[in-house]
């Protein structure tokens, strides 16, 4: 493998592991904010399905996807009209995959940060004049952010690293969706040792740099 | 015309309390416990648990969001927002409903223009105190609740912020509902007062002839007292009172002709000392050794639970005693009272 070519699967599987952060964010955070103040007897159940893709085999949730993004299904259809392509076999299936199994991490993280607001902080807000929209920009989400953060470090992080959905649903397409972990599977099946454990060493790198970066802001945020 | 009757059940406490009133400086009063902090937060809204209608002003408040009622809420925490400047708490009431003079004569008034720079994390239980008292005076309110709000301020201080609270009313044209466990807080700033006992107002009216009754026995400042023990008389001596609790615990109480035996007397939280060793050459003319049961956080500071003499107290001190005594559950402490501290009550 080339430096070039190595870069190229680096980046490919950086951008989609900011694309599926990028696409849990705002929902992550809204449902990490309802579950941490609901009293909704609803609350257990919807906890129980997110945290799913925690417990279910990877490709057990990436059949599922399979069949929700192919041509079969209607959502699958409706995917294609407004892309214009399928989207199966493509990078955006893969991140699309890192999303659906990051999500109960930022979502929990979410939970976490909210549930450490004191609601009476929101009501004396609230009391204060200003609408429940700022009591949630100005108040409840600067403080829940650590958590948020959290939740998103590791959500990214799961995210880089997902192998099991993402090769039902993205395949294995060199420069297209071929990402670290299946970049270093393909070598392994090929018995190019030497190969996967570089991109086994460039994946630790990675992990080890958004984890300290994570670390570094989180501490001077604590300050 | 104010009013509020109000129910909750909560374990081991109900609140079932109903009060009107139309004066504009008006306060609820009763120990630690009583219920009062849970009457102001219904009334601002922030207990939706507590049933029951709430007029403000002639206006049904109860149903509507804390933003809906126009009330200007001083928690007793301050419940400042920790991650803002005191200038930004301050701009984020000026901004959601008040205005930018009304916030300037508050800090003013408040003493608390070198603050404003300062993160809210960073006060002192006080500063605390008049931060939030100004932020909420900039939400220009309707109607203000106060929840004991000179408590961590000191004494200096706490005379010169009194007649600028007592104006309120009249300057800002918004009422004042104060809680408070200091019955000269009451004398010096309410027209009105609803004494509350276990979840219920048992007597309500005008101050002086509210408390005329209590002070006739000279126990003004026993009223909302945490430690209520009936004592024997064992001895009386030149001004000083021998006193035994049942379960033993002998007390000195400055001593005041004409007690009936037995009596009930209070000790006020705050007036009690600690000391993890035995402290010699004092004046305190009760020095019990005991033991921490349990802190326990009141608003600003902290109540340690302590069992001394064979009864079981309880001591407020501040937080930043509570550490540099270490105090903690099975710690042993000494506890110091004054005999003036002693308080016989009806």
């Amino acid at each position: 493998m080339t430096a070039g070519e190595v870069l190229g699967v680096a980046l490919l599987t950086l951008r989609v592991g900011f694309a599926s952060t990028a696409m849990i964010l705002l929902p992550g955070i809204a449902l990490g904010r309802w579950l941490a103040r609901t009293r909704s007897p609803a609350r257990a159940l919807v906890q129980t399905l997110v945290s799913l893709p925690m417990v279910l085999p990877p490709v057990a949730v990436g059949l599922v996807l399979l069949h929700l993004l192919s041509r079969r299904s209607p959502t699958g259809r409706a995917l294609e009209a407004l892309l214009g392509s399928p989207l199966l076999l493509t990078w955006w299936a893969a991140a699309i995959a890192s999303a659906a199994m990051s999500f109960p991490l930022l979502v929990h993280g979410a939970r976490q940060g909210f549930a450490a607001v004191p609601v009476r902080l929101e009501r004396v807000a609230s009391s204060l004049g200003a609408p429940a929209s700022r009591v949630f920009l100005r108040v409840s989400l600067p403080l829940a952010a650590r958590g948020i953060l959290h939740g998103a470090v590791f959500a990214f992080a799961r995210g880089l690293g997902e192998f099991g959905a993402t090769t039902l649903v993205a395949g294995h397409v060199p420069g297209e969706t071929e990402t670290l972990a299946l970049a270093i599977y393909a070598r392994i099946e090929r018995f190019e040792e030497g190969e996967a454990f570089l991109l086994a060493a460039v994946s630790a790198a990675l992990a080890f740099s958004i984890t300290a970066a994570a670390e570094v802001v989180l501490r001077r945020d604590r300050a | 015309m104010n009013a509020f009757e109000l129910r909750a059940r909560y374990p081991g406490f109900s609140l079932e309390a109903s009060s009107a009133w139309t004066v504009p400086r008006a306060a609820l009063f009763g120990a630690s416990g009583s219920g009062k902090t849970t009457v102001l937060e219904a009334i601002a809204g922030a207990r939706p648990e507590v049933a029951g209608p709430v007029t403000i002003r002639g206006r049904r408040v109860d149903g509507l969001t804390p933003r809906g009622r126009g009330v200007g809420w001083v928690p007793q925490d301050a419940s400042l927002f920790p991650h803002l400047t005191v200038e930004e708490n301050l701009a984020f009431a000026v901004f959601a409903r008040g205005d930018r003079a009304a916030a300037g004569a508050a800090v003013e008034a408040l003493e608390i223009g070198p603050l404003l720079r300062r993160r809210a994390r960073d006060l002192s239980g006080g500063e605390r105190q008049r931060v939030a008292i100004a932020r909420a005076l900039a939400s220009r309110p309707d109607f203000l609740l106060l929840d004991e709000p000179l408590a961590s301020i000191d004494r200096p201080l706490r005379a010169r912020i009194l007649p600028f609270l007592r104006a309120l009313p009249d300057r800002t044209g918004a009422p004042m509902l104060l809680v408070t466990h200091d019955p000269l807080e009451v004398l010096a700033l309410a027209e009105h007062v609803a004494v509350l006992e276990n979840g219920r107002i048992v007597e309500e009216g005008d101050p002086r002839s509210v408390f005329s009754s209590a002070a006739a026995f000279g126990a003004l400042h026993a009223l909302g007292a945490e430690n209520v023990f009936p004592v024997r008389v064992l001895a009386r001596g030149e001004g000083i009172a021998r006193l035994a609790t049942p379960n033993g615990c002998a007390l000195e109480m400055a001593s005041l002709a004409g007690f009936p035996d037995p009596l009930r007397v209070a000790v006020r939280a705050e007036d009690i000392l600690l000391a993890t060793e035995r402290p010699g050459g004092v004046s305190a003319q009760n020095v019990l050794a005991g033991e921490v049961l349990a802190l326990e956080p009141l608003g600003a500071q902290v109540g340690v639970r302590i069992r001394a003499g064979g009864e079981v107290w309880l001591a407020r001190v501040t937080t930043r005693a509570v550490e540099s005594l270490a105090l903690a559950a099975g710690r042993p402490v000494h506890m110091l009272v004054k005999a003036h501290a002693i308080l016989p009550t009806a």
